[in-house]
């Protein structure tokens, strides 16, 4: 079965690769932008010299370069997406870039599709405190009032359902909560902000969905092979989750000694409201990084429920504690 | 009323269009916008509440019945929009650079004329806060007669832009004859037409690639590094376009008769150097407090304007579209010279065609 990786010198994609390379697959084919560094790829490759790993540049905005890139595949795992820069730039490389990949696969309704998508896209910041997010979580009612990767990250999956739905390609939902690991970047905007030189404490007591990168490979590839995964959402978190304020104590004591300024939700609830009221009367002269909505949104507290994906067979692999002392070391030495 | 405005091409710098658009509800409303990718209409149109979004401009024109339109779209498209605009009855603002060489520039204002509409192009430096002070300081003879001008434009490839065009061979960049310094020298040169009024100045110009990095393709092509020297009958200019000094500097030093002005765009200063009016080690002890004081007076400026809410990164765009706008409605002078559209043109073609394809290491 040859098997495409799109984003595949990405930080999740790599771990993808490697986790496929490590269950057996022997034929994939794996893609990224021109210049992208892929030591991590060519490193996975040569531990299974019996592998074919064919690395293809590609520019999925490109129509014909993604054509090019699905030719004779069996199955897409498709992690590419634009996490930053211009928000023109982040709808191009993230929606854009899949209306072209889904397009090129409607001639071969065989084909499957896994898509990852991002916790980003449920509509939180109306429930309750507590609530549970779920896959039955409705969707963002607002996608204007949040940020432009949670905003391209839902218009990318209904794009890819609607798409799916009438062209006949078997398509699986995965939506990864905060994945962190060696080689990710240190702290989420869960558990915090910096600002000046001062990191903003947010998340407090708030559970943070952490997702060790291998946890999430490992799930998103037996969202490519179970047969009852077709049609199906799953979200991707790790079972033992900590606190924000755990995480961060655990980050502080390992990594780095960060000055930090811990801001209770109400307080932030406040200040939000002054930032965005600032913002309108100011025209925009700095940028809404807080409003009620998205404080609501990403600062609120939510419980988790990842019942879905165990069903579908995945273990975590690396639990909670391993996964942060391995993360914790590679920033250390990343640091030093 | 309002003028009813749309905008084709949802790329980057539509973000900053809109934004400024609507900061002026009386004069103007982006009723619609445009692209050939759908989607990426849609996403501006959501993110900035626009009522409508098209992949189509014919149908777009025909629906909405605009007054102005927006044309932000890559140079090559710039002529056939602008035409299709002028000939649906719309005034025209046409990001820069005005199109892929003189020729279709001057096509472009004659089209304009034409039709009878009117077009501005997107030198929205010319109407920085800084700009206008210049001018102001100018005007009182500060400096004396001016004899040289000094532009810098400094790039960051690492940026946004820089990183998409050098993260894709096929980015249009590279299809533009004057490559990246095509799509930015439009910021160098529009600065001294303030200064030097010929037609034709006598123009050198030398390009190179400095960069390591390489890809095997057409990016390599690429230079990054441009020095020119502008020869007008009565001031000349040296104009630096760099994507490896840092910081990213942006100013521009006007060198007088009197002393010398430093417009600087970043930090939003315009200071005078007067030299030494001292005698001795006097004369070598006062000028850098002098020099404080202006940069603190110019900091406290800009803290008053920052109180106001008048103090946003793309302040020259909000101004130069008022004042196109109210040069439609009110039948004025255009905010920009189609004489000065056509030189800068021109200027651009000569530099191109000496500095050639590729650079050197």
């Amino acid at each position: 079965m040859k098997i495409l990786v799109t984003g595949a010198t990405g930080f999740l994609g790599g771990a993808v690769v490697e986790r496929l390379l490590a269950l057996g697959e022997r034929d994939l084919r794996v893609t990224a932008r021109t210049g992208a560094r892929r030591d991590r790829i060519e490193a996975a490759a040569a531990r299974h010299p019996d592998a074919r790993v064919e690395y293809l540049p590609t520019n999925l905005a490109v129509p014909r370069e993604t054509a090019g890139a699905v030719k004779d595949v069996d199955l897409v795992y498709h992690l590419a997406a634009s996490m930053r820069g211009a928000p023109a730039d982040m709808f191009l490389n993230t929606v854009v870039a899949t209306k072209h990949l889904m397009e090129s696969l409607a001639g071969t309704p065989a084909v499957r599709l896994v898509l990852c998508s991002s916790f980003g896209v449920y509509g939180v910041a109306g429930l309750p405190r507590g609530s549970v997010v779920d896959e039955s979580t409705p969707l963002e009612p607002h996608p204007e009032r949040r940020d432009v990767y949670s905003q391209a990250k839902l218009r990318q999956e209904r794009l890819c359902r609607e798409l799916a739905s009438k062209q006949g390609t078997p398509l699986v939902v995965l939506r990864p909560g905060v994945i962190y690991g060696e080689g990710g970047s240190a702290l989420s905007s869960r558990v915090g902000l910096n600002l000046f030189g001062v990191f903003l404490s947010l998340g407090g007591r708030n559970l943070l969905p952490l997702s060790y990168v291998e946890n999430c490979a490992e799930a998103i590839v037996r969202a490519g092979q179970a047969p009852t995964a077709i049609g199906q959402t799953y979200n991707v978190h790790d079972d033992d989750l900590p606190t924000c304020r755990a995480f961060l104590a655990e980050y502080r004591k390992q990594v780095d000694p960060l000055r930090t300024i811990p801001v209770p939700f109400p307080v932030l609830r406040l200040l939000s409201r002054g930032v965005e009221a600032y913002h309108q009367w100011s025209k925009g002269q700095l940028p809404a990084v807080f409003t009620p909505y998205k404080v609501a949104a990403l600062w609120g507290g939510n419980r988790f429920d990842n019942r879905k994906v165990k069903a579908l067979g995945w273990r975590q692999l690396v639990p909670t504690e391993e996964g942060m002392r391995r993360t914790f070391a590679w920033l250390r030495a990343k640091a030093s | 009323m309002a003028l009813k405005v749309v905008l084709v091409g949802c790329g980057k710098i539509a973000d900053g269009h809109i934004e400024e658009i609507q900061k002026m509800p009386k004069r103007a409303q982006v009723v619609a916008v445009c692209d050939r990718e759908l989607l990426m209409a849609e996403q501006i149109a959501t993110r900035y509440g626009v009522p409508a979004y098209y992949d189509d401009v014919d149908r777009m024109l025909a629906v909405e019945r605009p007054h102005v339109v927006h044309i932000s779209t890559p140079p090559g498209s710039h002529v056939a929009l602008a035409r299709a605009a002028f000939q649906a009855g719309c005034h025209v603002f046409v990001e820069k650079p005005l199109a892929l060489n003189s020729v279709e520039a001057a096509a472009l204002v004659a089209d304009a004329e034409r039709f009878g509409k009117k077009m501005t192009i997107g030198y929205t430096y010319l109407f920085d806060p800084v700009a206008v002070q210049m001018r102001e300081l100018l005007a009182s003879g500060a400096i004396g007669d001016v004899v040289h001008v000094d532009s810098w434009f400094g790039y960051n490839l690492a940026g946004p832009f820089g990183s998409a065009l050098l993260g894709d061979a096929n980015h249009w960049v590279h299809a533009l004859p004057g490559k990246l310094f095509h799509n930015n020298i439009d910021h160098l040169l529009n600065k001294l037409i303030d200064f030097i009024d010929d037609d034709q100045p006598e123009i050198q110009a030398r390009a190179w690639r400095q960069r390591a990095q390489t890809f095997g393709d057409s990016r390599d092509d690429m230079p990054d590094e441009l020095r020119i020297c502008v020869h007008g009958k009565r001031v000349s200019a040296y104009g630096t376009f760099s994507s490896h000094v840092k910081p990213a500097a942006h100013f521009v030093r006007v060198y007088g008769s009197k002393s010398i002005m430093h417009v600087d765009y970043v930090s939003r200063t315009v200071t005078l150097d007067h030299g030494a009016t001292l005698p001795s080690a006097i004369g070598r002890l006062v000028p850098a407090f002098e020099q404080a004081m202006q940069y603190l007076k110019q900091g406290g400026r800009n803290a008053a304007a920052f109180a106001r809410a008048d103090f946003h990164f793309f302040s020259g765009l909000n101004r130069l579209a008022a004042m196109f706008y109210d040069s439609i409605a009110e039948g004025g002078p255009l905010p920009i010279s189609t004489r000065d559209m056509l030189r800068i043109s021109r200027w651009m073609d000569q530099i191109f065609g000496l500095i050639g394809t590729g650079g050197r290491r």
